[in-house]
């Protein structure tokens, strides 16, 4: 039993073919003829039909039609060759074949086998001067019969073998393959008749397209004519199969990583944070120095940051931040700290290197920045790292600072719990003291990420006053920073690294974000 | 952030008990430490400690100290330790520094300890210690490199001299003949790995004892004879040296109250100079030189965001191992011999919120009212990332370092203006990009299999150099398109780009541009309001041909902030 859905599901062609032929009527191509524009649609009709068993072929039988061939063409136009020379010597007298040849404009052996042929039905004969000469034009039997069948093919394309008289098939036969010559006035063609029948489900399906009222001639496409002109009400519209795999579509689309940087900017700018930026070739001085990172610390040696080939140093330091740094360094400046100890160098502090850690730009913000204030960057950094599943040289940090009178830890603890909450969606956290040379205290954030599990969310401290007050700061500053590539790979659905930043295209296409 | 392999048996019966992991996890923030590993009957705890500033955490000894004190509220007695105008007596155990290694590598500190066996898992500690405290906190032995030498061996007084690096030879421990001391430099590991630090200099310091032999070759290497100390050696001689003062009295400090926590008697010695040090030119180490900070308790109280009492904030700092002497308001803190990381009164709050436990203070949302805004580049950024996807491109996001071959060879350009990393680690991240074109042609060349057509864009940074900024770069906030398909080609991109200025309602005026990048003849440049924004053209096959791309590319980039 063939469901409804399974019939709506044929094709137009099928459905014509089915509902044209009767239970136990022979189905053949001629039958078929005009239900289809295109004969090929019968082929194809008939061979999906068979294929679902629908149809079944129940005889083929060869036979032979004759069609006019090249030469056949010419003759029909000007008459066959014999007749054109029994033409010819009536009208001018016998002539020598070579001239013969000349005045029809044909080659000398054929004329040459056709006065053969007109010489032995006695219709030609060879004068004593070796000339054709005119005997008698009506003993010209096979060209005229030649003539007689042309004449049936000026109405008809082609003619079964059956349809012809004993003497035409002769004839038809004897013009098809004439021996010695490139072209024929007939083509035998071999045709092979094949008839089908309906099976047992071809039977039902018909009955169910009946009952369906399918007739095949549902339209298509809706066209902007069939609008125009209001045709469309007088048609029924082809039903489609709508689990057909579609074509893939290659849309424009963001990149997920991106959107995902995008959404925790606007995350951070809805808890009232203003963004920062800067230039990506920095100054040791500003990449570490203006945060109170000792000249001779291990983390200050050649490599650990990528430095600048050309020029390496610039041209000169800010003012008065240079002056009261470098004095920070040395003996604390005005600050209360005794200081590192130690002679600040003011030629290192030119060098040139690439931001290694986004604190470099709330750095940057302080000496401008407003109070209170609220600042954040999600900004690129590079590391002097190998490169692996979960190490980048070249990486985002999400960082910022909150300046004011109400900066203190427990407010620093408000705002990590904001954080957890508002941009990871943590419900649960956990505090640990930390450590950054800049800040002090400092503190760790720990959170329950809902699939992710417990891990460092982001690390937070009050500047040290040797960070804040050179830079001209009186109020304490709250510098944070959130470690956000774990949800981002999570965001994205992946699990190395690397693919953050993939070349490949497939990839980037396929990635849906979560 | 160092890790630190700790010995579990000897770990936990100086902490007085055994602790279970979750227990112990619990404790450890106490030194801002955490539990990296602990494996199954390994007897090893694998521990990293995040300050940077406490060296005295880097040891089994000394981090099994810091919780001690927290649990118990006992802090230990180092009554070895110099101060000004109280020297130890050092009996007549003496180094004399050469005046000739000012220069060089100046400062020495010294002790000798005794009354213990060294057994292999004591050894162990030892050697694991001297490497932290060199290898870590001493920057690979630059600015402290610490030898154990066999005091037993040794006749008074140590010479800490400037030895002439060729005509002073010695047998250097794991090795099977004397050598110079520059063929060390060259012939044994550790002179190829520390040499360095030594080469540039006319002279190289050296320990010898009385009757002149070598102790050690600091910071390269020991002798094999003094300096090759055993298991069931009970004696040991102590030496660290560096071209700082206070971190080599630092490390010394550390050093001394280790070996005094594994059982030892640690007894001075006096190191004499000929020239005048902060401290005399006489200084007995281990020597305690830290000053007191002073506290303001409602300081103290602003940061944290608690009001104190001066005692009850003095309490707290003592538990973490402090001296704390309260006057009125005032907490002078006198920091523990083997802590160097109290710079600022701050240093103190600190130890009250570690104290006190971090559990114990409420989180409050701060209050101050701030506008927040996001930049006027990322606000553009947005406005063109969202018509160029409306033009049916996919955004991709690239690294900003890649190799030279990839933005100076393949681009078939002389990279005059690209920013150059004078210590790459690799080649593939050698340069910072100037143009986003490589990294889409990047994206072309790896992507040959993907279904066509690529329509691919990228907004991010790029740096050119630019000799007017004091920086010699500028970082630029910028745009690029590639478009590769079969029938890829100006007319398509020039489509794409007269609509993205359209929709950013710009007037670009374009004119033909010679760039070897491009076919010619097939490559415009464009301007807004005078102002050169970008270019944009057909890729010339001969770069395709160098990244390897068998399809014609059209591609456009642009200064967004030009456009702004």
């Amino acid at each position: 039993m063939e469901s409804d859905a399974k019939l709506k599901e044929l094709h137009p062609l099928e459905v014509k073919v089915l509902r044209r032929f009767s239970p136990g009527e022979d189905i053949t191509r001629e039958g078929m003829s005009g239900l289809f524009g295109n004969p090929s649609h019968c082929n194809q009709a008939v061979s999906w039909l068979t294929a679902k068993g629908f149809l079944v072929e129940t005889g083929r039988t060869s036979r032979t039609v004759y069609e006019l061939g090249e030469l056949g063409q010419e003759y029909l136009a000007k008459g066959s060759l014999e007749q054109r020379i029994v033409a010819l010597l009536g009208r001018m007298g016998p002539l020598a074949l070579p001239s013969l040849a000349e005045e029809l404009g044909v080659e000398a052996k054929d004329v040459g086998s056709a006065f053969g042929v007109l010489v032995k039905e006695g219709a030609l004969a060879m004068d004593a001067l070796k000339r054709a000469m005119l005997k008698d034009a009506s003993k010209a039997v096979s060209s005229s019969r030649l003539a007689a069948l042309l004449s049936r093919f000026s109405s008809a394309k082609s003619i079964e073998e059956s349809e012809l008289s004993p003497e035409e098939r002769e004839t038809a036969s004897a013009n098809a393959r004439r021996r010695g010559s490139s072209k024929s006035a007939f083509r035998a063609v071999e045709r092979e008749d094949v008839t089908w029948r309906l099976t047992a489900a071809g039977e039902e399906a018909r009955r169910g397209l009946e009952r369906l009222g399918m007739t095949g001639e549902e339209t298509g496409a809706l066209t902007p004519e069939m609008l125009k002109t209001g045709s469309w009400k007088d048609r029924s519209f082809r039903r489609y199969n709508t689990n057909v795999p579609p074509v893939r579509v290659l849309a424009g689309r963001r990149n997920p990583y991106c959107s995902f940087l995008e959404r925790l900017k606007d995350k951070l700018a809805s808890l009232g944070f203003e963004e920062f930026d800067g230039p990506l070739v920095e100054t040791d001085f500003w990449n570490c120095d203006a945060l109170f990172m000792p000249q001779f610390h291990s983390a200050r040696d050649i490599h650990d940051v990528y430095h600048v080939k050309d020029p390496t140093k610039a041209e000169r330091i800010e003012q008065p931040y240079l002056d009261q740094v470098a004095a920070a360094h040395e003996n604390g400046w005005t600050t209360g700290s005794r200081g590192w100890g130690y002679r600040f160098d003011r030629e290192f502090t030119r060098r040139l290197v690439l931001r290694s850690q986004g604190t470099v730009l709330s750095a940057r913000t302080l000496p401008h920045a407003k109070v209170p204030g609220k600042y954040f960057g999600v900004v690129r950094c590079f590391r002097y790292d190998k490169v692996d599943a979960t190490h980048l040289s070249d990486f985002y940090q999400t960082e910022g600072i909150v300046l004011g009178e109400e900066v203190n830890l427990r407010t620093l603890l408000g705002l990590l719990k904001m954080f957890a909450e508002e941009v990871a969606g943590a419900r649960e956290v956990k505090y640990v003291p930390g450590f950054f040379p800049y800040t002090e205290p400092s503190v760790e954030v720990h959170i329950k990420h809902p699939t992710l599990g417990w891990f460092e969310l982001g690390g937070s401290g009050i500047f040290r006053p040797e960070v804040t007050e050179p830079l001209g700061v009186k109020v304490p500053v709250l510098a944070w920073g959130l470690g956000i590539d774990r949800m981002a790979m999570m965001s994205t659905g992946i699990r190395d690294i690397r693919e953050l930043f993939t070349q490949e295209i497939e990839p980037v296409r396929l990635r849906r974000a979560r | 952030m160092p890790k630190i392999d700790v010995n579990e048996q000897l770990f936990f019966s100086t902490l007085g008990r055994r602790f279970a992991k979750d227990e112990l996890e619990a404790l450890l923030p106490v030194a801002k430490a955490e539990l990296d590993d602990w494996p199954e009957g390994g007897g090893v705890l694998r521990i990293e400690l995040n300050d940077t500033n406490r060296p005295d955490l880097w040891s089994t000894l000394g981090l099994a100290r810091q919780l001690a004190i927290y649990l118990t509220g006992k802090v230990p007695s180092y009554p070895f330790f110099s101060r000004a105008g109280a020297m130890k007596d050092a009996a007549d155990r003496k180094v004399v520094v050469d005046a000739g290694l000012k220069d060089i590598r100046p400062f020495i500190g010294s002790f000798v300890v005794e009354g213990r066996q060294v057994t292999d898992a004591l050894l162990r500690e030892i050697i694991q210690s001297q490497e932290k405290l060199c290898g870590n906190f001493g920057r690979k032995r630059k600015t402290v490199a610490m030898g154990v030498s066999r005091a037993d061996l040794i006749s008074w007084p140590v010479h800490y001299g400037a030895a002439d690096p060729d005509k002073t030879r010695f047998v250097p421990l794991d090795f099977p003949r004397p050598l110079s001391m520059r063929q060390i430099l060259t012939e044994h590991p550790k002179g190829r790995d520390y040499g360095a630090l030594v080469a540039g200099f006319p002279k190289f310091p050296l320990l010898t004892d009385g009757k002149g032999e070598v102790l050690t070759f600091p910071p390269v290497i020991n002798s094999a004879l003094i300096g090759g100390v055993k298991p069931g050696d009970s004696r040991l001689f102590i030496d660290l040296t560096g071209p700082d003062l206070e971190v080599i009295l630092t490390a010394c400090a550390i050093a001394a109250c280790d070996f005094a926590d594994m059982g030892f008697r640690v007894l001075p010695v006096a190191v004499e100079y000929p020239w005048d040090t902060p401290y005399g030119r006489r200084v007995v180490t281990p020597y305690y030189f830290q000053k007191e900070v002073v506290l303001e308790t409602a300081e103290a109280g602003r940061r944290l965001g608690e009001a104190f009492q001066p005692e009850e904030a003095a309490g707290f700092i003592r538990r973490m191992g402090n001296g704390v002497r309260v006057e009125g308001s005032r907490l002078h803190v006198a920091p523990p011999e083997y802590r160097n990381d109290f710079l600022h009164p701050v240093d103190a709050v600190e130890e009250i919120m570690i104290s006190r436990g971090m559990a114990s203070f409420q989180p409050i949302m701060p209050r101050d009212f701030t506008v927040g805004r996001i930049s006027a580049a990322e606000e553009f950024g947005r406005k063109v990332r969202e018509i160029m996807v409306g033009l049916g491109y996919q955004e991709m996001i690239y690294n900003y370092l890649g190799s030279r071959a990839d933005f100076v060879d393949r681009m078939g350009s002389d990279g005059a203006d690209l920013v150059e990393i004078a210590n790459p680690m690799t080649e593939s991240a050698a340069v910072v990009r100037n143009s986003i074109l490589p990294s889409l042609l990047g994206s072309e060349a790896a992507s040959a299999h993907a279904v066509y057509p690529h329509r691919i864009f990228e907004t991010g940074k790029t740096v050119v150099k630019d000799a007017s900024q004091n920086t010699g770069s500028r970082t630029l906030n910028s745009l690029g398109l590639l478009w590769a398909d079969r029938e890829a080609g100006f007319n398509d991109v020039n489509a794409h780009v007269q609509a993205l200025f359209y929709y950013l309602a710009l007037e670009p005026e374009l004119s033909a541009l010679e760039d070897t990048r491009f076919i010619t003849g097939r490559c415009a440049e464009l301007r807004v309001a005078g102002r050169r924004v970008g270019l944009m053209g057909e890729v010339h096959p001969a770069v395709l041909e160098r990244w390897g791309i068998q399809m014609p590319c059209a591609v456009a980039e642009f200064d967004l902030d030009a456009m702004r």
